[in-house]
C-alpha cells in the first residue's frame, strides 16, 4: 500500500540535483538493484551544454554518423567514392576565473575542427563506376567492424532473368564491404550481381550480433551471412526459393530421378530455379501458403464449414498470396525473423500506410512460419505496444542499447503514445501507422542519454532519437529536464541553423550535434560547450 | 561485581534484573519458527532441470497466439470451464489506468 509516498521518499532517499552531492552520494550509497546504469545516466542532468560554437571550418565531406560506442565518426567524400573515418576527441578546457559564464571567451583552438576530430584514414571503397550508398552503415561493436555498401548505377532496361521478379529495378553490381574501423583495412566483401537491395536508412539489411540478413528484392531471397571474428563473411543460408541449406540439392536430385526435365545436362551446376520449370511453389512461399491453409483448416471443426472457409479465405485470395513479395526483414532473435510481405508496388511507394501488407514470423531453424498478421492486426499492435524493446533486437554485448527509451520501458513515452492513440480518428488507421515502422531499421535509434525520456523532455516532432531527416525550424529546440523538484528548471538550447536539411548527428555520450549538410553550402558543425 | 547494566538508575527497579549476573552474554534463542514439511508432495521430481527459456517473451507470445488460433473453436459453454490443471490463457489486454 502506497500511502504518503512523498514523505516516505524524502525521508529515505534524498535526491539532490547538485553534482557534487550526487558524487558523494554515489560514494556512500549503492543504487537500488538493477539501476546502476540509470543512476549513472542521471548525471547527464548536470552536464548540459551551455554554449555553441558556430561556423567551424571543416573539411568538405558528407558527415554521416557516429558509431554507437562513440569511437569513430564516419563520413564520405563528396564524390561518394571514399570513406573517411575520424576519431572524436574532446577539447578540454577549464576556466579558473570565478563566475565563469557564457561570455567568457574560449581559446582559439576551440574553433578548429581538428581539435575535436582526428582523421584516422581515407579508404577508397567504390571504384570508378560505383558509388557508396551514403545512407547505409552498420557497426559491429564487439569487433569494431563497419559494414558499408556500394553499388553501380541502376540499369534502365533490366531484362527479366530466371528467378527475378518484375517491377523491381536492377543494379549491375552491389557490394557489401566489411572493414575494420580501427585501421580501415578491408576484410571481406559480398557481391550481388544484377540485383536490388534497398540500402536507404539501413532498410535492406539487419545486423544482429554476428548475423547479417540482406534482402535481395529482385531475387526474393534473404541472405543470412555470418561475420566471423577473423573478418570473413560466411554464407549461412539463403531463404527464398529454398529454406534449408540442402534443399536445392534435394530438389535437383529428385527431379532428376523422376525425369521431369529431359534436357538435364549439368547435374547440380544448373542455374535454373525449379519454379521456372514445374508448377510447384517451393521455399518460403510454400511454407507461407501451407501455414495459411492449416490455420484456416483448424478454425472450424465441421467439414462443410471448413471447406467454405477455405474457399472464402484461402482459394479466393490464392493468387494474391502467391504474388506477395518479401519487402523487409529483421531479426527477432538468432532463429526468428520478422518478414514483411507486400506487393511489388509498395517497394517503391512512399505512402505505405494505405497498401495492405503482411507480417510473418519465421523460424529459420525449423523453417516454419510461426505467425502471420495483416498490417492492421490489433493483436500484433498490442504486442508491439507491450514489447517494443524486443523488436529492437540488440545483441547482448552492447549494453547501453538496452536503455533506449521506448513506450515499453518508459512511462512518459507510453503516455505520449496513449495521447496519440486517443487523438487518432480511426483505430485501424492508427494501428496501421504504428505497424508501418515494422520491421524496424537496424541501428536507427541513438543511444544518447539526452534522448532518454526519463531525464529530458522535448518535442518529438523537432528532434528525436530516430535517425531520420527532419524539417527545418527556426526556433531553437529546448529540451527540458524532467525532474521538477527545484523551482529553477534547467534547460539547454539546441540551436538549429536555418538551412537544416538532412539531420543532426549526435554523439552517443556527448552532445555534439553536427552538420546540417546542405549540398550547396559548406557543412557547418555546431559544438556545444559544457558548463557545470 | 554484578552485571554491567545492573545497578544503573532506571525507572523500574526490575529492569535489567534478568541479565546473567556474571555478565556472560546469553545465547539468543531462535525466535523464528522454522517450517518443516510433514509430507514430500512438494518435492521437485528427481530429474527436474531448471533452465532459462531460450525464447524471449515476444516470441513466446507469438507461439502462444499461434497455438490459440490452431485450437479448433469450441462451443461457448465449454470455453467457460477451465481445464483442470492448465492455466487459463489470458486474453490480450491493453493497459488500463
Amino acid at each position: 500500500m502506497i500511502r504518503n509516498k512523498k514523505s516516505f521518499d524524502s525521508k529515505v532517499t534524498f535526491k539532490t540535483n547538485n553534482v557534487a552531492s550526487r558524487i558523494f552520494e554515489r560514494q556512500i550509497r549503492t543504487p537500488a538493484p538493477g539501476t546502476s546504469v540509470h543512476c549513472a545516466r542521471r548525471f547527464y542532468e548536470n552536464l548540459v551544454p551551455r554554449f555553441t560554437i558556430y561556423d567551424v571550418e571543416c573539411p568538405d565531406h558528407s558527415f554521416f554518423k557516429f558509431t554507437d560506442d562513440g569511437q569513430y565518426f564516419v563520413s564520405f567524400s563528396k564524390n561518394r567514392q571514399d570513406l573517411i573515418v575520424y576519431r572524436p576527441k574532446w577539447l578540454s578546457y577549464s576556466c579558473n576565473v570565478e563566475d565563469c559564464d557564457d561570455t567568457h571567451e574560449l581559446p582559439p583552438q576551440a574553433k578548429r575542427f581538428e581539435s575535436f576530430f582526428t582523421q584516422l584514414y581515407v579508404q577508397s571503397l567504390a571504384s570508378c563506376n560505383e558509388l557508396i550508398c551514403k545512407d547505409f552503415f552498420l557497426y559491429m561493436e564487439s569487433n569494431q567492424f563497419g559494414i558499408f555498401a556500394t553499388s553501380t548505377a541502376q540499369i534502365q532496361d533490366a531484362r527479366a532473368a530466371d528467378g527475378a521478379i518484375l517491377g523491381v529495378p536492377s543494379f549491375e553490381k552491389i557490394t557489401i564491404h566489411l572493414l575494420r574501423l580501427e585501421d580501415g583495412v578491408k576484410l571481406d566483401e559480398k557481391v550481388f550481381h544484377n540485383d536490388c537491395v534497398n540500402f536507404t536508412h539501413n532498410m535492406g539489411a539487419f545486423l544482429y550480433d554476428d548475423l547479417l540478413a540482406v534482402v535481395s528484392l529482385r531475387y526474393q531471397t534473404i541472405h543470412i551471412l555470418q561475420i566471423r571474428d577473423s573478418g570473413n563473411l560466411v554464407d549461412v543460408r539463403a531463404i527464398g526459393a529454398y529454406c534449408r541449406e540442402d534443399d536445392e540439392l534435394f530438389i535437383n536430385s529428385s527431379s532428376q530421378l523422376s525425369g521431369n526435365r529431359g534436357d538435364l545436362v549439368d547435374n547440380g551446376i544448373n542455374h535454373d530455379q525449379p519454379n521456372s520449370n514445374n508448377s510447384f511453389l517451393s521455399g518460403i512461399k510454400q511454407r507461407l501458403l501451407s501455414f495459411l491453409f492449416r490455420e484456416i483448416w483448424s478454425e472450424e471443426t465441421d467439414q462443410t464449414q471448413r471447406i467454405q472457409c477455405l474457399k472464402k479465405k484461402f482459394y479466393f485470395h490464392f493468387q494474391d498470396y502467391v504474388d506477395l513479395v518479401i519487402l523487409k526483414v529483421q531479426f527477432l532473435d538468432r532463429h526468428h525473423l520478422l518478414i514483411k510481405f507486400g506487393s511489388v508496388d509498395i517497394g517503391g511507394s512512399r505512402n505505405t500506410d494505405q497498401l495492405p501488407a503482411f507480417f510473418a514470423v519465421y523460424n529459420m531453424e525449423t523453417t516454419e512460419i510461426v505467425a502471420f498478421y495483416l498490417n492492421a492486426a490489433e493483436k500484433l499492435y498490442l504486442l508491439f505496444e507491450r514489447f517494443c524493446d524486443h523488436f529492437h533486437a540488440t545483441s547482448i554485448s552492447s549494453m547501453y542499447m538496452n536503455f533506449i527509451s521506448s513506450h515499453s520501458n518508459n512511462i512518459h513515452a507510453l503516455e505520449q503514445l496513449k495521447c496519440m492513440k486517443n487523438k487518432a480518428t480511426s483505430a485501424s488507421q492508427f494501428v496501421k501507422k504504428m505497424l508501418s515502422s515494422l520491421p524496424l531499421n537496424c541501428q536507427s535509434m541513438s543511444p544518447s542519454p539526452y534522448f532518454d525520456q526519463s531525464l529530458f523532455r522535448f518535442d518529438e516532432k523537432l528532434i528525436s532519437a530516430t535517425d531520420r531527416p527532419r524539417q527545418s525550424t527556426d526556433h531553437p529546440i529546448r529540451p527540458r529536464i524532467r525532474q521538477r523538484r527545484w523551482s529553477e528548471q534547467k534547460v539547454f538550447t539546441f540551436p538549429v541553423p536555418s538551412f537544416f536539411s538532412i539531420g543532426s548527428l549526435l554523439h552517443p555520450a556527448v552532445f555534439v550535434p553536427a552538420s546540417v549538410v546542405d549540398e550547396y553550402s559548406l557543412p557547418e558543425i555546431i559544438f556545444c560547450k559544457y558548463l557545470l | 561485581m554484578g552485571s554491567l547494566l545492573g545497578g544503573l538508575p532506571s525507572v523500574d527497579p526490575h529492569n535489567f534484573t534478568q541479565r546473567h549476573p556474571s555478565g556472560h552474554p546469553v545465547p539468543c534463542k531462535p525466535r523464528l519458527v522454522t517450517y518443516r514439511p510433514t509430507h514430500n508432495q512438494t518435492l521437485p521430481p528427481p530429474d527436474q532441470v531448471i533452465t532459462t527459456e531460450a525464447k524471449n517473451i515476444l516470441i513466446r507470445n507469438f507461439y502462444q497466439q499461434a497455438e490459440e488460433k490452431s485450437r479448433p473453436k469450441r462451443a461457448a459453454t465449454e470455453q467457460l470451464i477451465p481445464e483442470h490443471g492448465c492455466k487459463q490463457v489470458r486474453a490480450s489486454t491493453s493497459y488500463s489506468k
